[in-house]
């Protein structure tokens, strides 16, 4: 039974294997690639996802029988080449004349527009990466980008299958392996160079649109955090895309003397090498120029239909991270890392707001509120009080409640505890009682001398209210009125 | 003389004078040190060279400030009832029926006494109190201006009588006397706030507010109907009612007037009425103040349909708030997440930018806010995944705060985001908003018992799913019963617990709570109990006090007196016969044979097994002769094999090898 299990599934994976092998490709090209004599190719490394990304796409498409026609030109050329190497280098200026063919033919912006889409996807390799790239593509672009990813993948898969070719017998082809390698790679840098500045377009593309799409109330609120990343992500490998079409100028001639050298007519092979090399290094910096201006229109129609998906954004380039194998842009995006998971932490109560109020102007007082509680507002007391749980939980908080309610004496907290009716009045009242004796007494003698004296008095006296202090006094006013006429007798008045 | 006594007058009131002054100065200076500290602040920096002085700003305590300390020192018994008892030992509740019971009985006593007091004032007009106490005096509900004026009709709006005070407005109206836009306000208010009505009095024999939350906790339990649902029954805004009527009769108005009625609408259900009225006033070229727009973001989810349209909506009058100026308070963005919720998947991707905006603002967000957004996140219906980490955010936002209840949705938030631990499964967030509850004030947000039954109940179901037995006995002492008196179904999960870490020996305690709290009478829970016990065999300590247990139980099922009788099952009957069986009481457990027979129920074969064992163990011939009769009796189909047997592994008399034949025969008869 196992057995039978067993073969079955051997047959298929034979039966798998031929559809495969291309596919099998790029894992086994970058493990190639490790070895010193391909040099470039390892710094290409990085940038042919790219084209390994479109092959991978093309695949899922449903067209795998031209590249695997292709890809067997491919080796047959290589191992022809591989016989004679002279020949070989015409045949490998050859293969990049297609190249170059292809490339000129397409409308570039849409190719690019498409690769970029797809790098993401492959990069990605998520299972709905079909569904994601119908919807991101442009409905007219469609028909074109067949085309064109198929052009590029056949490409991408030659230069492979020329490798694995050249693995094999490495020693032996190793005086013109890295010419070829390095013609290929010029072709695709080409392509790549316009991947990296298309990129750029995307990210602005991208920031600017942000906060009008989030306005619009269709999508997951951007997480700051990875939409950063995503953009020093892209920013860098721009940066790279342009230090090494300087820097890598240099090593190209070299490598392409150090190859020349191995041949009978060195100067001569040399000299066809650089041009070879100059001419394309010019071609494809035109296209890059060319493509730059276009392709921004483009991305700019083709980004609103993905957001309105739904889908957030961030995902792919959490996903590039997690796929990268470590040598990638993981580990030198240094602060900004870290400063992403922080963000990611805290996230939701730091992204955006709605932005419909203005913050800090000041807004017109309210002129109701200035009219004191309504019934309202007394209701909406009401409702908080009843919902709200007020039981004491013990002695103290029911006597903070009693306090409350005003049933009981207030715990004193200064020295004026208990003097509720006294609050109000001020100290000098208390005291200088004086003038309470303006009328109604002379202002002279010995009724006003006693006067003088009961307020001073009185004056001093703590336990009296005001209020009875004057009633004191305004009792003696009425005692001296009532008994003026014995005082006038005695003429003291 | 008398020029003597004049000139020293005079010289003592020219000094008093200077005096006054002097004093005046000095009062104003001390006044000047006690108002303003930071006025001095700078001078004292200035001066002290060495030693700088800072003088402490004066704190102003309030009155309950000291209180409020000493009751900071008290901590909760968790051996005592809760304090609202504890004048009467008499009436400590055991269980959470009797706590509703006394409490309402307390509180009706209350209201009672205020109803007397109130209705018969002139009787309590002795004033006692000294200085007074305004509270403990009767408050006028009666009407004392009976002519037809201005004054009784303010009356009447404070009164909060609405018939009265608009029969009052009507005959101000025809007497050709004109009311004041203020007080056709006030009364637009009254009106529009009772929707018409008459509120009930406050302070009526029958408590109406708890009566209604009885009400509502049924409906809620039933049938999961909103909480407003009897509200909305009751109380409709009808068409043409005196609130409009006098809305449109009014000689000019004014925002006030606008807002009166819109929220009298949205209040009493009439939304797109509510709508209405608010063109009507953007027509009269006024502007809407905050609570026109709270209550219309309030009502935005009724009046459309599509998600998107509420959001809309919403949005549409947010942008408008801002355009007139006014500024939004907490309960602006509490509508506004309150009608996300109602917004489905949409709710989701707004909440955050609606928090942020009142951050932005420095509105500092209630725990109303908190839990709409876990409303918004975590549906009842589907499941939480993927917004796992929302709670976890919440809680890290505003762990170690204290809130005050602000919104009259804040105390939803306790018990919703423990049933999202719940949902969750996750315990230690769960901690984390227990440790939230016990930081300052909160604990008064929790609601009220209703909903502190509602969040214990499920901190404790989760502490039974998830916590190891020892910790769940722990805060089993630590909630139950000052906090928390758990029905049956938190009674059986602890079982459960108990079930699962293997500590099956702690049943007789815990049925002694069973008891207390009054879920004795639970039949599911007490034959869960027993068949736990009689499930496996223990050590024998355990199983004596397994069978004291049983034999309580039995003593309850037996018990005439109750008002609802537990009647006898197969299963509680062989679960209590087994443990006794067990324990080796085989004395009981013959009694409880002969229940059987009472009670109809019939012995499974396996008790008949074990009990043919027991009675092997003591070898008692006449024992196994009665059992083989009462299988017989039951038409159990292991008579035969029980006669066997018995004929087979005892030594019998002669006697009783008859009785066995003469089974034997009739047995096979009836066969």
């Amino acid at each position: 039974m196992y057995r039978r299990a067993i073969l079955s599934v051997y047959q298929r994976r034979s039966a798998l294997k031929p559809p495969r092998d291309p596919r099998l490709g790029p894992p086994a090209w970058t493990h190639l690639a490790c070895v010193p004599v391909f040099r470039a190719a390892v710094q290409l490394s990085r940038r042919a996802f790219g084209s390994a990304g479109v092959q991978l796409c093309e695949k899922k498409e449903g067209a795998p029988a031209p590249v695997a026609e292709e890809v067997k030109n491919g080796g047959e050329t290589t191992e022809e080449l591989q016989t004679e190497p002279k020949k070989r280098e015409g045949a490998a200026s050859k293969t990049e004349k297609e190249l170059k063919d292809k490339i000129e033919n397409r409308s570039f912006q849409e190719t690019a527009a498409v690769q970029t889409d797809n790098t993401v996807k492959a990069k990605a390799q998520s299972p709905d990466f079909r569904t994601e790239s119908e919807s991101d593509s442009d409905s007219d672009s469609d028909s074109d980008s067949d085309s064109d990813s198929e052009a590029v993948s056949r490409a991408g898969a030659k230069t492979e299958e020329n490798k694995i070719t050249e693995s094999a017998e490495e020693r032996k082809s190793t005086p013109a392996s890295p010419e070829k390698a390095k013609d290929n790679e010029v072709g695709k840098k080409g392509l790549l160079e316009l991947l990296g500045a298309m990129k750029v377009e995307v990210t602005t593309k991208r920031k600017l649109k942000a906060p009008k799409i989030q306005r619009s109330g269709q999508e997951a609120p951007p997480r700051p955090g990875e939409m950063e990343s995503t953009t020093s992500m892209f920013q860098q490998a721009t940066s790279e895309a342009a230090s090494q079409s300087e820097t890598l100028s240099p090593e190209l001639v070299e490598a392409a003397s150090a190859a020349a050298s191995t041949l009978p007519d060195s100067t001569q092979a040399k000299s066809e090498l650089l041009r070879q090399l100059r001419k394309h290094e010019a071609v494809s910096q035109e296209q890059r120029k060319g493509e730059t201006h276009d392709i921004g229109n483009i991305i700019a129609d083709m980004k609103v239909g993905r957001r309105l998906n739904g889908r957030p954004n961030a995902r792919p380039a959490n996903q590039i991270r997690f796929d990268e194998d470590g040598r990638g842009y993981t580990h030198d995006r240094g602060i900004t890392s870290e400063l992403d998971g922080v963000r990611r932490r805290k996230n939701p109560f730091l992204t955006k707001r709605l932005s419909i109020f203005p913050v800090g102007a000041e807004q017109e007082p309210d002129t109701d509120l200035a009219a004191g509680p309504t019934l309202w507002d007394a209701d909406l007391a009401s409702q908080i009080v009843q919902v709200v749980n007020q039981r004491p939980r013990n002695g103290f908080e029911e006597m903070i409640q009693w306090t409350r309610e005003g049933k009981l004496w207030q715990y004193p907290i200064n020295n004026e505890a208990g003097m509720e009716e006294e609050t109000s009045v001020p100290f000098h009242e208390h005291v200088f009682l004086e003038r309470h004796l303006e009328n109604g007494f002379p202002q002279q003698g010995p009724i006003r001398h006693f006067m003088e004296l009961v307020v001073t008095g009185l004056g001093k006296n703590p336990h009296l209210s005001v209020k009875q202090k004057l009633e004191h006094i305004a009792w003696f006013r009425d005692y001296f009125q009532q008994k003026q006429d014995v005082l006038n007798e005695a003429e003291t008045y | 003389m008398a020029s003597s006594y004049t000139h020293v007058g005079r010289q003592i009131h020219r000094a008093t004078k200077l005096v006054r002054r002097d004093v005046k100065d000095a009062l104003q200076r001390r006044y000047f040190g006690l108002g303003s500290a930071t006025f001095q602040q700078p001078a004292a920096t200035v001066s002290g060279s060495a030693e700088e002085i800072v003088i402490p700003r004066k704190k102003t305590w309030n009155k309950e400030a000291v209180l409020q300390a000493l009751a900071s020192t008290v901590n909760r018994d968790p051996t005592a009832s809760h304090y609202v008892f504890q004048d009467d030992s008499y009436l400590t509740p055991r269980t959470s029926a009797e706590f509703k019971l006394y409490s309402l009985a307390q509180e009706s006593g209350r209201t009672a006494a205020k109803y007397f007091i109130n209705t018969y004032p002139k009787y309590f007009q002795k004033d006692f109190a000294n200085p007074h106490i305004p509270c403990l005096m009767p408050e006028t509900l009666e009407l004392q201006v009976n002519e037809v004026s201005e004054a009784a009709l303010i009356e009447r709006i404070q009164l909060r009588k609405v018939k009265a005070a608009v029969d009052m407005y009507d005959q101000l109206l025809q007497a050709g006397t004109p009311v004041s836009l203020d007080l056709t306000n006030d009364l637009l208010d009254l009106i529009s706030l009772y929707g018409d009505c008459d509120p009930a009095r406050g302070d009526a024999p029958e408590q109406r507010t708890e009566e209604m939350g009885e009400e509502q906790e049924d409906v809620k339990r039933r049938k999961g109907m909103p909480q407003k649902a009897s509200d909305f029954l009751r109380l409709v805004w009808r068409e043409n009612n005196n609130a409009e009527r006098i809305f449109n009769m009014m000689p000019e108005r004014n925002r006030r007037s606008y807002g009166a009625l819109i929220r009298g609408m949205v209040k009493h259900g009439a939304y797109s009425k509510a709508f209405n009225t608010y063109t009507d006033l953007l027509n009269n070229r006024l502007t809407g103040d905050v609570h026109i727009f709270n209550a219309l973001i309030s009502a935005a989810p009724e009046v459309r349909e599509k998600y998107v349209e509420k959001w809309d909506l919403i949005v549409d009058l947010l942008k408008q708030m801002a355009e007139q100026k006014v500024k939004p308070t907490l309960l602006t963005f509490n509508a506004v997440l309150k009608a996300l919720r109602r917004c489905g998947s949409l709710g989701r991707t707004q909440a955050f930018p609606v928090i942020n905006e009142m951050k932005a603002l420095g509105i500092a967000p209630s725990l109303a806010t908190y839990d709409h957004v876990l409303g918004i996140f975590y549906k009842a219906a589907t499941s939480a995944q993927g917004h796992t980490e929302i709670l976890q955010d919440v809680l890290s936002e505003i762990s170690g705060k204290s809130f005050t209840a602000q919104d009259p949705d804040d105390v939803e938030f306790f018990k919703d985001a423990m049933r999202i631990c719940l949902a969750t499964k996750d315990i230690e967030q769960a901690y984390r908003v227990h440790s939230l509850l016990g930081v300052g004030e909160n604990w008064k947000l929790l609601g009220d018992s209703y909903y502190q039954s509602i969040y214990y109940g499920r901190f404790f179901n989760l502490l039974c799913m998830m916590e190891h037995i020892d910790v769940v006995l722990k805060w089993y002492k630590e909630l139950i019963p000052s906090l928390y008196y758990p029905n049956s179904q938190g009674m059986r999960d602890l079982l459960q617990a108990l079930d699962t870490d293997n500590r099956l020996d702690l049943i007789p305690q815990i049925w002694k709570d069973i008891k207390r709290m009054g879920h004795d009478n639970k039949t599911e829970l007490v034959e869960e109990m027993l068949s736990l016990m009689a499930r496996e065999n223990q050590i024998p300590e355990v199983q004596q006090s397994f069978a004291d247990c049983a034999l309580d139980v039995k003593a309850l099922y037996t018990q005439t007196d109750r008002r609802v009788p537990l009647s006898w099952s197969a299963g509680s009957l062989s679960s209590i016969t087994s443990i006794l069986l067990a324990a080796e009481r085989t004395q009981q457990a013959w009694e409880m044979l002969k229940l059987f027979k009472l009670a109809n129920r019939v012995p499974s074969e396996s008790l008949m097994n074990q009990f043919l064992e027991s009675v092997k163990a003591s070898n008692n011939a006449q024992q196994a002769v009665e059992l083989v009769q009462i299988s017989a009796s039951f038409c159990l189909s292991i008579t035969p094999n029980l006669m066997e047997r018995v004929q087979q592994e005892f030594d019998l008399t002669e006697e009783q090898r008859n009785t066995l034949s003469d089974l034997e025969s009739s047995t096979a008869m009836s066969d």
